[in-house]
């Protein structure tokens, strides 16, 4: 079951989710919807991400494996160098870099897909159709603790509670 | 600026970004007719030079690189445009860039697709071009990835992939806001390509760190690809070509050439849109002090790069030098020293005369000048090899190649006719938001 309450601004949404976080709930269960990005205080709805991480790995991972492959098809067909190196780290550096900086780019779009929940959405979860200037927030509660959480989420300032069943 | 944006409501940002989507003036469908068929005619004469062969066009022996390749350069500088300065301007967290990010992007990747095309024109046999791309074929050769050639490949790809990204993962909240409010296959459009987009705290968060870490990853793109255009020439034993300044030379002048662009498009826009109070007077006198700064970093290297030319007094690299400074070339290149330092440092320095319609000017001057910088570079160095001999007896362009490199004018503006008229050209969503200081 989802509670979605409105809220006219920021500080009072900040409040909110401290009164619910106060009262238990995960930051799992709670979400934020709004037609701008909201600046909440530090640590109130911190959402952690390996972005960075996995965005280097995604870097190091192609841009490795140009290397083996540009060395693969240097040495699978022996051409006449006259000399010089079949496989030639300063003349294919550039390639290696362009590939390492594709797999960065590639990286960094699929854990945005991941991470923002794009690949991953539970479609049952209501979603609100947004307006501009209004703050929603939605909490996931057990049925018990529907009316608790509807009356701390008045309390806390909303304007608006809404009870939401899960979409079929 | 953050008093302008307080004091704009948001439903009126709204709106006025919107308006510009659905009503469909005259005026617009007469440029696109136009626009459209000169681009039709730009493919009509490349149909026929691939039916004749490039004998239809100006190349000939010693001057094989001609109008192509410098557009290729040119269209790849005015690239720099968009994904470079908004990525700067993002990672400083300036804030007047936001009314001017996503057009420039929207520069990169259109100027990106044309630059990209130059090279396979270039080609006797473009449908031959597929062979850059390494694939187990039947006699098992791979490219030479040794080869300038497969580093422009690599790096335009990357490019490109990066840029489209960089427009595109900010425009996804405003294409979620506009399919929840458009009908029919417009709003089938949006809602697919938003994603699904909810406006979650987790969608912002990732959106923000994607953003970020894209930002930073594009600069090091965008300087690299330049550079390595910079290296199809340098790496070259040519005179005047082989510099070890050409690379930083080039990103220069790529940025350069970008914010005159996007000066110029900037104005087009304000104008044709009506976005006056979105597009004001200060972003025009940001980008102008910084193309008058751009402008005396180009008169920098342009002094290096030629100096040392003609302190070293090398035969074969004076010869080219004497072409363009005094010879056959002269009228060129001070049109060039005129569009690229004078018109800027005057109208630009000055501050009493600095304006918007000065700083179209000086971008429109900025923009010959650079296209004139490009001939330059390719051109007399390749009329004048090192052996006398070779030397050529001058190259003339034909109607085919003018035609060809006149409708990819015609084509970029094609393109962003209709990426404005499908998509909003200011980021709705940046516009609005104003991050806690």
């Amino acid at each position: 079951m989802y509670l979605m309450s409105e809220f006219s601004d920021q500080f009072t949404l900040a409040g909110a989710i401290q009164a619910l976080k106060l009262r238990g709930a995960d930051a799992a269960d709670l979400d934020v919807f709004s037609t701008e990005p909201v600046d909440l205080p530090a640590g109130l709805l911190d959402r952690p991400s390996r972005m960075s991480l996995l965005t280097v790995c995604g870097g190091a991972g192609i841009g490795l494996l140009s290397v083996f492959f540009v060395y693969w098809t240097q040495h699978n067909y022996e051409i006449v160098t006259g000399g010089m190196p079949y496989f030639s780290p300063w003349a294919t550096g550039v390639i290696h870099f362009e590939l390492t900086m594709l797999g960065a780019v590639a990286g960094c779009f699929l854990t945005f897909l991941w991470e923002s929940g794009i690949l991953r959405r539970d479609k049952r979860a209501p979603v609100p159709k947004l307006a501009s200037g209004v703050l929603y927030l939605r909490v996931r509660c057990e049925p018990s603790q529907m009316l608790a959480t509807g009356e701390c989420l008045y309390q806390a300032g909303a304007s608006k509670v809404e009870k939401l069943e899960e979409r079929a | 600026m953050a008093t302008t944006l307080r004091t704009l409501p948001h439903d009126q940002i709204q709106e006025d970004t919107w308006r510009t989507l659905r009503n469909t003036s005259p005026q617009y469908v007469t440029a696109v007719l136009l626009t459209g068929s000169v681009t039709a005619w730009g493919l009509i004469c490349w149909a026929y030079q691939i039916s004749k062969g490039l004998g239809v066009v100006g190349k000939t022996r010693p001057t094989m690189w001609a109008l192509y390749i410098l557009n290729f350069v040119f269209w790849i500088g005015i690239s720099h445009a968009g994904t470079l300065i908004s990525a700067i301007l993002r990672l400083t967290h300036a804030a007047w860039r936001k009314p001017v990010t996503r057009a420039a992007e929207a520069i990169t990747v259109f100027c990106l697709m044309i630059g990209g095309l130059f090279p396979i024109i270039h080609l006797g046999r473009p449908w031959l071009f597929y062979w850059l791309i390494p694939y187990p074929n039947s006699r098992l050769i791979w490219p030479n990835f040794r080869s300038p050639l497969l580093w422009d490949l690599t790096a335009i790809l990357t490019y490109l992939t990066g840029s489209m990204l960089f427009l595109y993962l900010p425009m996804i909240p405003d294409l979620g806001q506009l399919g929840l409010h458009t009908g029919g296959a417009r709003g089938l459009l949006y809602r697919t390509l938003s994603l699904g987009w909810t406006g979650s705290d987790r969608e912002w968060h990732a959106l923000e760190r994607a953003m970020k870490l894209m930002a930073g990853m594009i600069l090091a793109v965008a300087v690299s690809v330049h550079t390595v255009v910079a290296w199809d020439f340098a790496m070259a034993l040519a005179p005047m070509w082989h510099s070890t300044i050409f690379g930083p030379y080039f990103v220069v002048g790529a940025i350069f050439s970008g914010i005159a662009a996007l000066l110029l498009i900037m104005a087009v826009i304000r104008k044709t849109m009506g976005l006056e109070a979105y597009i004001q007077p200060r972003h025009f006198e940001n980008l102008a002090k910084l193309l008058f700064l751009m402008s005396l970093l180009w008169a920098y290297f342009t002094v290096a790069e030629n100096l040392t030319v003609w302190y070293g007094n090398q035969p074969h690299e004076m010869a080219v030098f004497g072409a363009r400074v005094r010879g056959r070339y002269a009228p060129f290149f001070w049109s060039m020293v005129i569009c690229n330092f004078i018109v800027p440092c005057v109208l630009l320095g000055i501050r009493r005369l600095r304006s918007i319609k000065t700083a179209v000017i000086s971008a429109v001057c900025v923009l010959a000048g650079m296209w004139l910088e490009r001939f330059l570079i390719v051109i007399p160095t390749l009329s004048f090899p090192p052996l006398p001999s070779a030397w050529g007896t001058g190259y003339n362009a034909t109607w085919v190649e003018i035609s060809i490199a006149i409708s990819t004018f015609a084509a970029m503006a094609l393109l962003y006719l209709i990426f404005a008229k499908l998509f909003p050209i200011i980021a709705i969503w940046e516009y609005k938001y104003v991050p806690d200081e």
